[in-house]
């Protein structure tokens, strides 16, 4: 884009644009939609849905406004005979191979295909489907559901994957009407290298990219008399489930999501809060561990089960650096079904934990075989191998999964009025809060390594240099006379940059944060979509605004956890740490 | 993989480095110089590591275009243009006769990108969309040699030097 103006009409009117921008942003700078099912900005302009058409004067056939740029006197027209009918044909003709049973599907009435089918004033579908094989779905991975007889080829997916997240799992295969999407030999996706951070499903206009429920096993252990049901949410939920029922983003609901989770009747509510409190106590002195003792540095974060999935498959190399902590979300599993069991005296085997997760890379997290720490505690100390608990985590959902159970149980989530988490698991400061968005573990790690070092608290606790939407931030903070350099990145291909100098040997920084959703786990794939920037700046802000309104916002201080390293832990990294808080990572060779 | 393999793919990514679209070129070699003619996994891997694209993006090209083959070819290969030309003057027959006569593995009908093989591994047939010798139609391509003006007595011959079992 240059800074160049150009004069342009658009329906007869007319206007002054910069130069080289598409007609389709011309035309939404003058609050004309032009509407597509393939276009994500900044993103994808692969021009494949054929929706977006517009006549303009002079030009023998209609053009695609998401891929031509305007030009000096062009007159544009978006809403004639002509457009309304080439738009309404190309739409019939994606629908003519799509099923028609929308009632049945996942996404149905969040369909971007079915709403526009709408838009666009589609009645009737004169053409017949011509694909000529059923294609099977494709339940391999422990996130993602694939229906390729739902998709209509726009290749966001393919874009996503490859160009934020540099994982490149998927591409299109053949082609005609043969044409479709594919992994490396077309096999399941827990087959290839996907990271199951679930981006993809963000921006799939249609049913073909939908979550792995858990819902109904979820409504299962709630209704079963013998199980104690404890439940944990994330910090970016709160910061996006009001945008299901029609609140914007901006402030924190906190209050209101624990008295709606509240009423699904779980035993008790806490929040996993609690344990990225706790995390940061243990990565924060495995920090300094690691400065003091000349250990392996940069320590690269742990809690973003999509980037270690991608750590393992594209830079085994780098395993030696990342943290040993395990996720808040697993970390709570574990206490869940120990400390807290017998703190409350209640039968491990009875505890059932939940997990409310902006994301679906979570899901597969939980299923990790080595995620069963509570059942190896128990049995070492001589329980029973029938009354051992099940994993950790028994069950992940989704932002969007928990808002379908709010509907399905006609909780009127606008009506609530605000509570409180239960004890001690709910008790959290500023510092867990800030997980949710890019930067945020980074800063919650400084506030407390800080205090640890110097004795006393960051003068000003609001760290602006690692804060941000920028893919890759980087800060400097003096602690004692010692500089720690630390770096933040967002979003898998900005991850990628960071690890190749860690794989070079050059990285210059001490400690590295890496989160694979862009925006981090408030842009998670479990969350509700859109998620623009725009969106995602909004999210950050209610996390802000919480952490501002907490009393404490250093993890260190959360007198929860103190009481925990008191009553059960003893010290941060101590024996007990290791065996429930702690893990392992290795290359990956379950895929091919 | 054998190393020796391994060489074989590095000195054809050398070969095609730095060139326009050099990823078919690479994949082209492989697969001539693979004695079954086709694409192993393994090797794709390799070369996918090797110039650092997804594999994903490999599969997509592979099946993008009906000359690359992922599974083995028998020990002789027919190759029957399906183009306009070739089909007026009769191609169709001659895929039809080679169809009835032999018995092939995974024969699910249908003549787009068609690539079946014998049971007994002797004879591939394949499915072109065109060779470009539209004047010499009805053309077939054996074992790497252009037949033009092929009829029904000239394929019984052609067949005859394939031998195999036939029905």
């Amino acid at each position: 884009m240059t800074s160049k103006q150009i004069r342009m009409k658009i329906n007869g009117k007319k206007f002054l644009m910069y130069e080289g921008i598409s007609i389709l942003d011309a035309c939404e700078e003058v609050g004309i939609k032009i509407p597509s099912l393939c276009y994500l900005e900044g993103v994808s302009k692969r021009a494949s849905c054929g929706i977006c058409m517009v006549e303009i004067a002079g030009a023998n056939t209609l053009m695609r406004a998401c891929v031509t740029p305007i030009r000096e006197g062009i007159e544009i027209f978006t809403n004639t005979e002509r457009v309304r009918k080439a738009r309404q044909t190309n739409i019939k003709l994606l629908l003519a191979n799509h099923p028609r049973n929308c009632l049945e599907c996942d996404k149905n009435l969040r369909c971007e295909l079915q709403k526009m089918a709408d838009d666009l004033g589609v009645k009737d579908i004169e053409y017949p489907n011509i694909k000529n094989q059923e294609q099977p779905l494709d339940l391999s991975s422990n996130s993602i559901v694939r229906d390729p007889e739902k998709c209509i080829l726009c290749a966001r997916c393919v874009e996503v994957c490859s160009r934020v997240q540099g994982v490149a799992a998927i591409d299109i295969a053949e082609r005609g009407i043969d044409a479709h999407v594919a992994t490396f030999f077309n096999k399941g996706l827990s087959e290839s290298e996907c990271v199951n951070c679930g981006q993809c499903l963000l921006v799939c206009p249609t049913g073909a990219l939908m979550v792995k429920s858990e819902v109904d096993k979820v409504w299962e252990a709630l209704d079963d008399p013998d199980s104690y049901v404890v439940v944990q949410t994330a910090p970016a939920v709160r910061a996006a489930i009001g945008e299901e029922f029609g609140i914007e983003p901006g402030e924190p609901l906190t209050g209101k999501l624990t008295a709606a989770i509240r009423r699904l009747n779980f035993d008790k509510v806490f929040d996993t809060q609690f344990t990225a409190d706790l995390t940061i106590v243990e990565e924060g002195n495995e920090l300094l561990a690691r400065i003091q003792e000349g250990g392996q540095l940069p320590l690269i974060t742990s809690c973003s089960p999509g980037w270690i999935s991608f750590a393992e498959t594209f830079f085994p190399e780098v395993i030696p650096y990342l943290s040993s902590c395990k996720s808040p979300q697993q970390m709570f599993g574990a206490l869940a079904k120990t400390y807290y069991a017998e703190k409350e005296s209640i039968s491990p085997e009875k505890i059932k934990v939940v997990s409310v997760m902006p994301c679906t890379a979570k899901k597969h997290e939980a299923r990790r075989p080595e995620m069963n720490s509570a059942a190896e505690y128990w049995k070492k100390r001589g329980r029973k191998n029938s009354e051992l608990p099940s994993r950790d985590v028994d069950y992940v959902l989704t932002t969007s999964e928990l808002a379908d159970m709010f509907r399905e149980a006609g909780i009127d989530f606008n009506k609530l009025a605000g509570e409180k988490f239960d004890l001690p698991l709910g008790i959290s400061t500023g510092a867990g809060t800030i997980f949710g968005a890019t930067g945020g573990v980074m800063e919650a790690a400084l506030r407390t390594v800080y205090a640890v070092l110097t004795g006393e608290s960051l003068k000003d606790l609001n760290l602006m240099s690692v804060r941000g939407m920028e893919g890759i931030r980087e800060a400097e903070i003096e602690i004692d006379g010692r500089k720690i350099k630390a770096a933040v990145a967002h979003g898998l291909k900005n991850g990628r940059q960071l690890m190749e100098e860690v794989s070079a040997g050059n990285s210059p920084y001490h400690f590295i944060e890496i989160m694979a959703c862009p925006g981090g786990c408030i842009g998670g794939g479990g969350q509700p979509a859109p998620a623009d920037e725009k969106i995602l700046k909004k999210r950050a802000e209610a996390l802000y605004k919480e952490d501002e309104s907490k009393e404490i916002r250093e993890s260190h201080k959360n007198p929860a956890i103190i009481e925990l390293y008191k009553e059960y832990l003893e010290k941060p990294l101590g024996e007990i740490s290791h065996e429930l808080l702690h893990t392992h990572y290795s290359k990956r060779e379950d895929y091919r | 993989m054998e190393d020796r393999l391994k060489k074989e793919i590095d000195g054809i990514i050398e070969k095609h480095e730095g060139n326009h679209g050099a990823l078919l070129g690479m994949l082209e070699d492989i697969q001539k110089n693979n004695p079954h003619n086709y694409l192993p996994e393994e090797s794709l891997l390799y070369l996918a590591e090797k110039t650092k694209t997804p594999p994903s993006r490999i599969y997509g090209i592979i099946t993008f275009y009906s000359f690359f083959s992922l599974v083995p070819e028998g020990r002789h290969c027919i190759s029957i243009c399906r183009g306009t030309a070739c089909h007026t003057k009769g191609s169709k027959k001659l895929l039809d006769y080679i169809r009835e006569n032999y018995r092939f593995e995974n024969d699910t009908g249908g003549d787009a990108k068609l690539f079946i093989t014998t049971e007994d591994r002797n004879l591939t047939l394949k499915t072109v969309a065109c060779f470009g010798q539209c004047a010499m139609a009805p053309v077939i391509e054996v074992d790497g040699k252009i037949y033009g003006g092929v009829n029904i007595n000239m394929l019984k011959d052609i067949l005859k030097q394939i031998e195999g079992k036939q029905k």
